[in-house]
């Protein structure tokens, strides 16, 4: 088989950068990883210095994501043998073990460490991601909410707590998370739209209106959220079908809805442009759109 | 109840749609070109999402969009599938109950099927499914000698031959789509794939 270097023409500089580039923006394409990680690491390892540290812990990682474990295996003893006692390397054992779902044993691993260092938030969070993989959700959620009231500011851990409130339809506490999320950074267009959906799930006419206004906000941040323009256009179109509101008000929704449907129509129309691929997906909205009736 | 027959193009599409998003959740709608009456036909299935499987707003809006193109093609949506993110648990969730619940409505022999993550290796000897049949107003465990697969080998092998080449990744779901509206949730392109391979094992899939 063709090592990765042949097949993209790439030389081993630009495949350590690619990894570096990977690991900065936080990316789980672990199959990517493993492939240019696994040849960076046999053919060139002499050439990347103290990179290679680094690059041993982030491939074997994805190495455990692709049940790679003998490669996981393999960078595990390089880091164990470079970085003896390390906390860090430490966690890195504990989650081979739980890929191998031998979780009792990694939850001794973190308790160990906790032991040493109380204040490890990895550990704690590998702790919760256990709960997590067993099914115990009730008690994940437990945790982390623990958690979250001595690391109030960990992002990662409210979104990971939205999303397990998400799953048990716990939408009021869903959006909590997301309104943390909402205060620290006001200008992420995702969580806006994340929980503008939470608010249409909740229903009712006032959830409905603050749904319209988070679609509209993240519409503002990002006007080519095509899942916030789409919102925008279903929570409109319901707020103004309702019986409950005034003239006025469902004057003002079917603006918005109008519009929304046009924005959509033109996003459309361009994709539609040049590729026949997508004409069927393209014709689905037009007659969808079509049927909306504003009386 | 009824028989209920699962295509190749179907199956296949469900599987590779769960394989392309491991750690997530993912679910679908099952179609039928059929008419109504008899045995139930999965013709094909419309892979959905792989994120927030129980918020509302998007799936209201593939529902409606599939009805579109369904009303355009002659189908009709006959099921639904999910296949959840913890292989240890191929029970049916409340919103895939919700969901199917509201398929129901429209199709009364509507079937719901989970795909059992635990069981899905490329060598398993009988298709990773299991499927629910609405019972008075219950769902409940459909008997396996009424669901049918022709032709299972060569539809195991065209889903492991898809895996292995990486043209999994051809597949789009809704999610996708509206993350990039280039892309055709209706899979033209991998349906066609899939008949490629499927044609000398079998006349009519």
């Amino acid at each position: 088989m063709a090592s990765v270097s042949e097949m993209y023409d790439v030389t081993w500089e630009e495949m350590r950068d690619k990894l570096r580039k990977w690991r900065e923006d936080n990316h789980r394409n672990s199959e990517q990883i493993v492939d240019v990680g696994e040849e960076l690491i046999n053919e060139h390892a002499s050439k990347l210095g103290d990179d290679i540290w680094i690059i041993y812990e982030q491939v074997m990682i994805a190495a455990l994501d692709c049940s790679r474990d003998d490669l996981a295996w393999t960078c595990l003893q390089e880091l164990k043998r470079q970085f003896p006692g390390s906390q860090r390397v430490k966690r890195l054992a504990g989650m081979r073990l739980e890929a191998l779902e031998k979780y009792e044993d990694a939850n001794k691993q973190y308790d160990s460490i906790l032991q040493d260092d109380p204040t490890n938030t990895a550990a704690r969070k590998r702790k919760i991601s256990i709960l997590k993989a067993q099914g115990k959700s009730a008690e994940a959620i437990r945790e982390l909410n623990e958690y979250l009231e001595q690391f109030v500011g960990d992002q990662e851990a409210w979104h990971e707590l939205s999303e397990l409130y998400i799953n048990e339809h716990d939408y009021g506490k869903a959006a909590f998370c997301l309104e943390e999320l909402m205060m620290t950074n006001p200008h992420n267009h995702l969580y806006c739209e994340q929980y503008a959906e939470v608010k249409y799930t909740q229903g009712g006419l006032e959830n409905l209106e603050l749904s319209r206004k988070y679609f509209a906000q993240a519409l503002k941040l990002n006007n080519r959220n095509m899942r916030a323009l789409f919102g925008l256009y279903m929570s409109a179109s319901h707020i103004a079908a309702s019986p409950k509101v005034n003239a006025t008000v469902k004057k003002a929704n079917v603006k918005y809805a109008t519009w929304a449907t046009n924005q959509i129509n033109r996003a459309y129309q361009l994709a539609g442009r040049g590729t026949k691929e997508n004409k069927c997906s393209v014709k689905a909205v037009e007659e969808m759109l079509e049927s909306i009736t504003m009386s | 109840m009824g028989e209920v027959e699962l295509s190749c193009l179907a199956y296949v599409k469900m599987y590779l749609h769960a394989c392309l998003f491991p750690r997530c959740s993912v679910n679908g709608l099952l179609l039928s070109s059929s008419p109504a009456g008899g045995a139930v036909c999965v013709t094909d299935c419309v892979p959905l999402l792989h994120t927030h499987l129980p918020l509302a707003p998007i799936t209201q809006l593939a529902l409606t969009q599939v009805d579109v193109w369904c009303a355009q093609t002659q189908q009709r949506i006959v099921g639904y599938y999910q296949a959840n993110a913890c292989v240890s648990d191929s029970s049916p969730t409340p919103c895939a109950l919700k969901i199917a619940d509201k398929i129901a409505e429209q199709c009364n022999n509507a079937v719901l099927l989970m795909i059992d993550g635990g069981k899905m290796s490329p060598d398993y000897r009988v298709p990773p499914i299991v499927m629910y049949e609405r019972k008075d107003t219950r769902w409940t465990l459909k008997d396996k000698h009424t669901i049918m697969l022709r032709q299972w080998e060569e539809t195991r092998d065209i889903a492991s031959q898809l895996l292995d080449s990486g043209d999994h990744s051809l597949l789009v779901d809704f999610d996708s789509h509206l993350d990039d509206i280039t892309r055709d949730w209706t899979n033209q392109k991998l349906n066609a794939k899939i008949a490629e391979l499927a044609s000398p094992a079998n006349g009519n899939v």
